[in-house]
């Protein structure tokens, strides 16, 4: 299972990728193996303003549905429209087609002190 | 999925789920393989092909005696004088109140004898309430679940894959059985029996072996999967194709307040049989009139119903979701909800998924045309 180096991780299995100010924002090909079929995704509109922690939206599948969270503080700018009539193609590529929002986040500092992708690794093997 | 318990019962058959790989998870007492290779893909198997299920999580009570069928004519809600010896028939339990104690398939072996087809979740209510109102009769009731393990072998090849299992003699019978029919077979040279029943809306059968063998006969099944595309399917798919089909879950759909007039089986449930144990209350409900009903529907907007969930008519509350999901063969989402009996067929209501009211319509019963004949 990959974990891209440059990205950063939640205990919540999200991750996030920063450039600049920027943060793309996407859940863990390990969140997604454990889901198993995903078959709706609910997702913010654009404009609305979170706080890291805060729910905004949710993933389901044939059995679950899980909150997702936000992994630090900020605004959505973008939603990958293309999930919407196809949550299934967010297996198998949940790192680039299977981005779930943009934000411009409140603080870009924040995205460094989340777990790197071998902290993160070690922490779903506990 | 409904109950979790610290005991975790395991089948005969779970060394064979974690060597295949399967997720498994607590259901009903038991460690269960929920599913293999994932829920769609299982879903699909079944409808197009042959899929096995490892049941043995269901309980099995035998009832035999002199007075074997006038006490079940008073236990349960269908006419066992309709059965034959070779015929089974949906039925269940009901307390005082009418309401649901567990929905069950009984199957008539003999003149005086009665296997009867129980919930993992309810084997030991069903057991020790079965006993007790036994007392007054001439039977003996004897708890026979660990005794069996049962596989279900459901989908179109399910003939051709479950023949390999079966003598020849055994194999020709199956292909005259009857919808619903049960017959004793040899399997893995023991005393094994099979029904042409199912809970996938397909056609298939039932196998009750005895817990030594039920390792042997699933690897055999399973050996057919080149030929006849079978795969072992976990209860995700258990419960998306059963959902399709419109078949009630206990503990979902109905349970010890839900009556079987409001569940939707008044078809099983003959009030002018004679007595029996809840018709009283079934008689006065039917009197002043049902004030809910089960219904299936399917959701006009996004979103997916899930159990539990309310159901509004406008702004007024009027019912709950009673199962819910994607309808991976019919598509879209949709289940079973109970509904005031002011809503009737092609009628819109919302449903509350977390805060967001969601257009959903009330359809015809059953969401998918079975294909078990």
């Amino acid at each position: 299972m990959e974990f891209p180096k440059n990205f950063k991780y939640t205990k919540d299995h999200e991750w996030i990728e920063a450039q600049g100010s920027t943060g793309t924002i996407g859940v863990t090909a390990y969140a997604v193996e454990q889901l198993g079929d995903i078959v709706h995704i609910d997702l913010p509109d654009a404009g609305k303003t979170y706080k890291a922690g805060d729910s905004f939206g949710t993933i389901e599948s044939t059995k679950t549905v899980s909150d997702l969270y936000m992994p630090v503080a900020g605004k959505i700018t973008a939603v990958n429209a293309s999930l919407k009539g196809a949550p299934e193609s967010l297996q198998g590529d949940t790192y680039k087609n299977g981005w779930l929002v943009k934000i411009e986040m409140t603080n870009p500092a924040d995205a460094a002190k989340l777990l790197d992708a071998s902290a993160y690794e070690a922490f779903i093997k506990e | 999925m409904t109950i979790s318990s610290n005991q975790n019962h395991k089948t005969p058959l779970y060394d064979a789920h974690v060597a295949q790989k399967a997720k498994m998870i607590p259901f009903g007492g038991w460690v269960m393989p929920v599913s293999y290779e994932g829920v769609l893909a299982e879903h699909k198997t079944v409808r197009d092909a042959c899929g096995i299920f490892d049941v043995s999580h269901m309980g099995e009570v035998l009832v035999k005696g002199p007075d074997a069928a006038k006490f079940l004519q008073w236990l349960t809600i269908n006419d066992i004088n309709k059965l034959k010896t070779g015929g089974g028939q949906y039925s269940a339990l009901l307390n005082d109140r009418g309401g649901m104690i567990d929905d069950l398939i009984i199957y008539r072996l003999g003149d005086n004898e009665f296997f009867i087809c129980i919930n993992a979740s309810n084997r030991d209510k069903d057991f020790s309430w079965i006993k007790q109102k036994s007392a007054a009769y001439d039977v003996v009731v004897t708890n026979e679940s660990d005794a069996w393990a049962q596989i279900a072998i459901q989908g179109p090849r399910s003939t051709d894959v479950l023949a390999t299992l079966l003598t020849p003699a055994d194999a020709a019978m199956m292909r005259t059985l009857p919808y619903t029919n049960i017959a004793p077979v040899t399997i893995s040279g023991k005393p094994s029996l099979l029904a042409r029943t199912g809970y996938t809306g397909e056609f298939g059968y039932e196998i009750y072996v005895p817990a030594s063998v039920a390792q042997n006969a699933w690897m055999a099944l399973l050996e057919q999967s080149s030929k006849f595309g079978v795969k072992p399917i976990g209860l995700g798919a258990r419960d998306t194709l059963r959902l399709e089909a419109c078949y009630l879950l206990y503990g979902n759909d109905m349970n010890d307040d839900v009556t079987p007039l409001e569940a939707g089986i008044s078809w099983a449930t003959k009030i002018d049989k004679g007595d029996f144990i809840g018709r009283a209350a079934l008689i006065s409900q039917k009197t002043s009139g049902l004030k809910r009903q089960m219904v299936a529907f399917k959701m006009l907007e996004d979103g997916i119903p899930r159990h539990g969930m309310k159901i509004f008519h406008g702004d007024t509350e009027t019912g709950v979701v009673t199962s819910g999901s994607v309808l991976p063969t019919v598509g879209g989402a949709g289940g079973m909800a109970l509904v005031s009996t002011t809503l009737k067929e092609g009628d819109d209501f919302f449903v509350d998924i977390r805060g967001a009211k969601k257009r959903a319509k009330i359809v015809k019963r059953p969401l998918y045309a079975a294909r078990t004949k």
